[in-house]
């Protein structure tokens, strides 16, 4: 365990630095990449105050859609790698069913939940995107 | 970043060209203008005035050879699109390093949000959608088959749009079931076939667009021209990321679909009907999903490292969440 502040925190300390005290400081073609870089940080942290959880349900929607039964019980972990590197997976597997049009029957299902996937993705990248 | 050239184009050469060309630009000075995703734009500036090269980066690939961006310059300005008049064109191992061609240089901007928020181009954004129906218009009157070595895809273009995507995805080699869902939809529901195919200008959109006061200076940017459906270019122009956070302007942030395509049709275009407009426009945002997740793997594989490209990848959601709005919104 590390001392306070956390990585988020750090992150929002970070942020916070670039946008309100560099960017008026910076040349005009430097605002903008500036701002990436401050945004960025924003997204990481709420990456990480995220946890393993939208992974995980991630991992459940696409083995769902993609008809597989869930192997093993969904146990949330505190590292994120194994939770990631098994929801691409499940991810690549899915993506290849659909464009395989094995799934055509129930397309609209698909979508449908494939929608959740995106909001959870939005809720950390760019919130209010999908009001 | 406008900073000097060091392994870039040589200015005397660049200024041989000119001059050959019969401009009389007397000692040139290069600066690197940022921003071009697949080529090099520089701006070339003396006393005598400003002029544009853009060329491939050494050793890189390209959609539409930069021959052919030249050549379709030329047919738009005959045509009365607002471009930069085409100069000279020199191929590989010429005067630039690599192929590239010298365009005028045409004052305005083409920043995304200075021209939606600012005051000043307040009359230039009332202008514009008018001014982009017709240009729009004009661009699709041009005969694709007059542009030596088009890119001119086989078959029904909304297929061949598909096939196009689903193999840029495998070249990324990024997982995107919710586009792959999207392009599903559309590779089983495309619109009939256009009754022609038209010179596509491919990347339609405000960021590619010179504004002056007066509105619309000129259509920059052609590298992704080919030949297809008009449609595609109106929907790409109106996916919501080019709208720039103005929602309901479908036209680039500015203004409403109706003016638009009234002027289009003004100007000789034919407006396509509601459900092919809404196709292209799915397909937009797959397109833009894809290229997103491509550039997110430029840096990432070394290419072209940026925070900025890098920042792209968690962008992606953005056009998917509008692709699966857009198919699945019945």
């Amino acid at each position: 365990m590390q001392d306070r502040p956390t990585a988020p925190e750090l992150l929002d300390a970070v942020a916070g630095y670039l946008f309100a005290e560099l960017r008026p400081t910076v040349v005009r073609e430097q605002r903008f990449p500036l701002l990436v870089a401050a945004n960025l940080c924003a997204v990481v942290a709420r990456e990480l105050r995220a946890g393993s959880d939208p992974d995980l349900a991630d991992l459940a929607l696409f083995r769902e859609a993609a008809g597989t039964p869930p192997a093993e019980p969904l146990v949330p972990v505190v590292a994120s790698p194994e939770a990631e590197a098994d929801a691409r997976r499940a991810a690549a597997e899915l993506a290849k069913l659909i464009r395989e049009g094995r799934l055509d029957g129930r397309l609209a299902e698909t979508v449908s939940m494939l929608r959740e996937h995106v909001r959870r993705k939005l809720e950390v990248a760019r919130p209010g995107y999908d009001v | 970043m406008g900073a000097a050239v060091t392994d870039g184009p040589d200015a005397a050469l660049v200024s041989a060209a000119l001059s050959a060309a019969g401009e009389e630009p007397g000692v040139v000075r290069l600066a690197r203008i940022p921003g071009g995703a697949s080529r090099e734009v520089y701006l070339a500036e003396s006393e005598a005035g400003r002029w544009v090269l853009r060329r491939d980066p050494p050793g890189a690939e390209s959609f539409t050879p930069l021959a052919v961006e030249h050549q379709i310059l030329g047919a738009a300005a005959a045509a009365g699109v607002p471009v930069p008049r085409p100069i000279r064109f020199e191929g590989q191992g010429g005067s630039f390093g690599s192929a590239g061609f010298l365009m005028e240089h045409v004052a305005g901007d083409s920043v995304a949000p200075r021209l939606l928020r600012r005051e000043e181009y307040e009359s230039a954004r009332r202008a514009l959608p008018e001014q982009l129906g017709r240009a729009l218009a004009r661009i699709h009157a041009i005969d694709p088959r007059s542009v030596t070595d088009l890119p001119m895809p086989e078959g029904d273009p909304a297929i061949a749009a598909c096939e196009l995507w689903e193999s840029e995805i495998d070249r990324v080699g990024e997982p995107l079931p919710a586009v792959e869902a999207g392009l599903r939809w559309l590779r089983l529901n495309p619109p009939p076939p256009p009754s022609r195919q038209a010179l596509v200008h491919g990347d339609f959109r405000l960021g590619n667009f010179i504004v002056d006061d007066d509105g619309l200076a000129a259509v920059i940017d052609w590298e992704l021209a080919h030949a297809g459906d008009p449609a595609e270019d109106i929907g790409w122009l109106t996916i919501r990321s080019w709208r720039f956070g103005n929602d309901d302007l479908p036209v680039a942030g500015i203004g409403a679909l109706e003016p638009f395509l009234a002027a289009y049709e003004a100007a000789g275009g034919v407006a396509p009907a509601a459900e092919r407009l809404r196709w292209w426009e799915a397909m937009g945002n797959v397109k833009w999903a894809v290229i997103c997740a491509r550039q997110a793997h430029d840096h990432l594989d070394g290419r072209r490292v940026s925070h900025e490209l890098a920042s792209l990848g968690r962008r992606i959601c953005e056009p998917e969440w509008d692709l699966l709005e857009l198919v699945g919104g019945g």
